[in-house]
Parts: C-alpha cells; sequence; structure tokens
C-alpha cells in the first residue's frame, strides 16, 4: 500500500486470529499457518531440520522488522516475483491451502502464481496455510539470492531441493529460479539434465549453464536480461552444490 | 491513522522519527509486543490493547540505558536522526543474543539507515553494551 500497489476502500486485519499462527508435522507434511512470522520460520527446527531452503529464504527477506512482522500468507498472496517465499515454496513443491466462506482447497504452488502479483486465489479467499511434503531421507535444499543490498527484493534468487537413491542417483529435483520471470520459475532444461543421474559438480556446471533456456528474463531497473540470465547460471550452479552436498549428508 | 503519526501527534513521543515514511529506514522502529516493527507501517488501531516500547521508555529514573550510555562514548551517532530506532533493533537484537559477533550486530540493524556515522562507531557502541551488559550494568 506504501508503494501504492494496492488501494483499497477498506481493510480487514487478520492479525487477531492467532490459530493461523503455527507449524507442525502432520501426516508427511510439515502445515505452516498463513500467520507464521518470517522470523519464526527462519528459527524454527522442523523447517531448519526437514526444510533449511525455506529457513534460508525467510532468514534472507528485507530486514529483522520486516521479518518480524511479515507472515507467509502475505508474501504467497502479494506474490512479488522477486519475493524469497514463493520461490522457495514453489521448489519444495508447497500446496497453498485456501478458505472461503463456502469451504477450502489446495492449490498446487505451480498453479498458484499467474503473474506479477497475481495468484489463483479467489475475491472471497484469503490463504490459510501451506503444505509442504517432508522430504525423504537423503534430501537437501539451499536457497540463494543476489541483490542489490542486504535487504533489498532479489536481482536473481535460486531455490533447490534434491533427493537421492542409496546408490546416489538423484531421483527428484527442483531447480527455481525468482526474479527472472513474472512468476518463479522452473529450470527444466537443469532438472532434465540432472535427474536420473549420479550428480558431480561437472554435470552441475553444465545443467546450470541451461538454467534459463527459453526464457528471456525480465529487464527492470535492476539489471538487464543479459546480466540477469548469467546471474542465474551461476547462482545455479552454486545452490544446486550446496543441496546435493546436503543431500548427501542427509540434511 | 499511522502508529508513528498517532505516537507523534497525538501522544507528543516525538522521540520515534519518520525518515522515508516508505519502510526502507528504520527511524520510526519501536517495539510491538516485545519484537521491532517499523511504525509507519502499521495503521494505530491495529495495535490497540498491545504493549508498545518507544525510546522513551528506554531509560528509567532519569538514567540512560547501558545501550544509550554506550552509544554516547563510543560515538554511535552524530546528527541523532536514527538513533532511536539504532537503540530499539540494538536492544531487541541483545535481548536474544546477549553476546552478539559483529557481523551479527551488522545484520541486525540492517534495517536502519545512518547517514552520518558509516555505521562503525553504532557497531563499537552495541559491542560495549552488550559486554557491560552481560557483567551486570543497567539494563532495565
Amino acid at each position: 500500500m506504501k508503494l501504492r500497489l494496492a488501494a483499497p476502500n477498506a481493510l480487514i486485519d487478520i492479525n487477531g486470529i492467532t490459530e493461523l499462527s503455527y507449524i507442525r508435522e502432520e501426516n508427511g507434511t510439515i502445515a505452516i499457518g498463513a500467520l507464521t512470522r518470517h522470523d519464526e520460520l527462519s528459527r524454527n527446527k522442523i523447517i531448519q531440520e526437514k526444510c533449511v531452503l525455506l529457513a534460508e529464504a525467510a532468514n534472507v527477506i528485507a530486514d529483522q522488522q520486516v521479518r518480524n512482522r511479515g507472515t507467509i500468507g502475505g508474501s504467497l498472496a502479494h506474490a512479488d516475483p522477486t519475493a524469497d517465499l514463493p520461490t522457495a515454496c514453489m521448489a519444495v513443491n508447497a500446496s497453498i491451502i485456501t478458505r472461503s466462506e463456502s469451504g477450502s482447497r489446495s492449490v498446487a504452488s505451480r498453479d498458484f502464481f499467474r503473474d506479477f502479483f497475481t495468484t489463483a486465489l479467489e475475491r472471497d479467499e484469503i490463504i490459510q496455510e501451506v503444505r509442504i511434503p517432508i522430504p525423504p531421507p537423503r534430501s537437501g535444499g539451499a536457497y540463494t539470492k543476489l541483490a542489490k543490498g542486504h535487504n533489498d527484493l532479489a536481482l536473481v534468487a535460486v531455490a533447490a531441493q534434491a533427493s537421492l537413491r542409496s546408490s546416489d542417483v538423484c531421483n527428484a529435483i527442483s531447480v527455481v529460479l525468482g526474479g527472472i520471470g513474472s512468476t518463479p520459475t522452473h529450470a527444466t532444461e537443469t532438472e532434465k539434465l540432472l535427474l536420473g543421474q549420479v550428480i558431480d559438480d561437472r554435470l552441475i556446471r553444465e545443467a546450470s549453464l541451461k538454467a534459463a533456456e527459453g526464457i528471456t528474463p525480465n529487464p527492470d531497473f535492476r539489471a538487464t536480461s543479459e546480466l540477469k540470465l548469467k546471474i542465474a547460471r551461476t547462482l545455479t550452479e552454486r545452490t544446486v552444490k550446496t543441496a546435493v552436498s546436503r543431500a548427501h549428508g542427509g540434511s | 491513522m499511522l502508529l508513528v503519526d498517532f505516537l507523534r501527534d497525538k501522544l507528543e513521543l516525538t522521540g520515534t522519527h519518520i525518515g522515508c515514511d516508505t519502510g526502507h529506514c528504520g527511524a520510526c522502529t519501536i517495539m510491538l509486543n516485545d519484537v521491532t516493527v517499523k511504525s509507519c507501517l502499521l495503521l494505530a488501531a491495529q495495535t490497540n490493547n498491545s504493549k508498545i516500547l518507544t525510546i522513551e521508555g528506554v531509560s528509567a529514573d532519569g538514567k540512560l540505558h547501558s545501550l544509550q550510555e554506550a552509544f554516547l562514548e563510543h560515538q554511535g551517532l552524530q546528527c541523532g536522526y536514527c538513533t532511536p530506532g539504532m537503540i530499539l533493533s540494538s536492544l531487541f537484537l541483545l535481548k536474544r543474543n546477549p553476546a552478539p559477533s559483529e557481523d551479527e550486530i551488522k545484520k541486525a540493524i540492517d534495517g536502519n539507515l545512518c547517514r552520518c556515522t558509516g555505521y562503525l562507531g553504532i557497531v563499537k557502541a552495541v559491542k560495549a553494551a552488550a559486554t557491560r551488559m552481560r557483567q551486570g550494568g543497567v539494563n532495565h
């Protein structure tokens, strides 16, 4: 509202619904209430142990005052393509549980973000919960962003989550780029090259060069399209490396 | 009405400053229910029945808080405009982490802009205050 992105006639403050602030394990998923603050997300044990990329993303949002107040539901509903949590949530295949007077529904994060600041939310819906499938053993994730200054929105951000079989073959990989398109975007060519392979540094390098294949990044006042492409490749390489090494380490 | 305007204009607590009014500078930082927030990003009505701490409540009985003394001693301020916000953000850090590293201090004041000091005096002051508070100095 301060940036005049929205000018509502009326506001309903939902901060008083304290029941919407929680992080708990439930039937193989991590359930996160919509009013969970970024600060809580970044420091929560369950998130740090089972979904570390989300903790890393929450920890680099803006500054402490914003992390004390901002919520996961608010960030996802706002759907700024350079924000941290939309990119992070997509990489861990989160579902967004919405609620309206007529009931609730679950929307996969890859279907939730439609365009700049535009989501699948209907006019009478709010976000109630974010649900993340708990990754199997031998999984690892990482979140990296490059921004102008510590507390700015991302020029480019990369979230990567990998799972390995006992044979070290990668059987699940997710690489999502933020700041590139009008929504967080899967680096599908990179994912294709890594899936089903025993991943080493050389393969990561080769796959990262395809990170933004077929995508023309949106230039903005922060960076040109060409610069964003270069950053995307470099950040993808670093982030996938960390994610895979964490998967080997079992975290 | 914004919380910062309510504090300054209605309660006449003018220690909380307005720097940018867009949520970037941190001069209006206060504590709301024991955590730091920017009071230009909240409506006063949202904070009904909440506990609010402004710079006016940091000192007690006419005595400066250890943090305020350390800012004085280590030149943690020049013009003083950002200081109330800096003090509140530092106070939040030290409550959570009584022995912060230099990097942790820098991260904690990331949301507070200072155009005079170059931050070195501020970081020094927070470090000194942390030591004093751990040794049981004035810490109210």
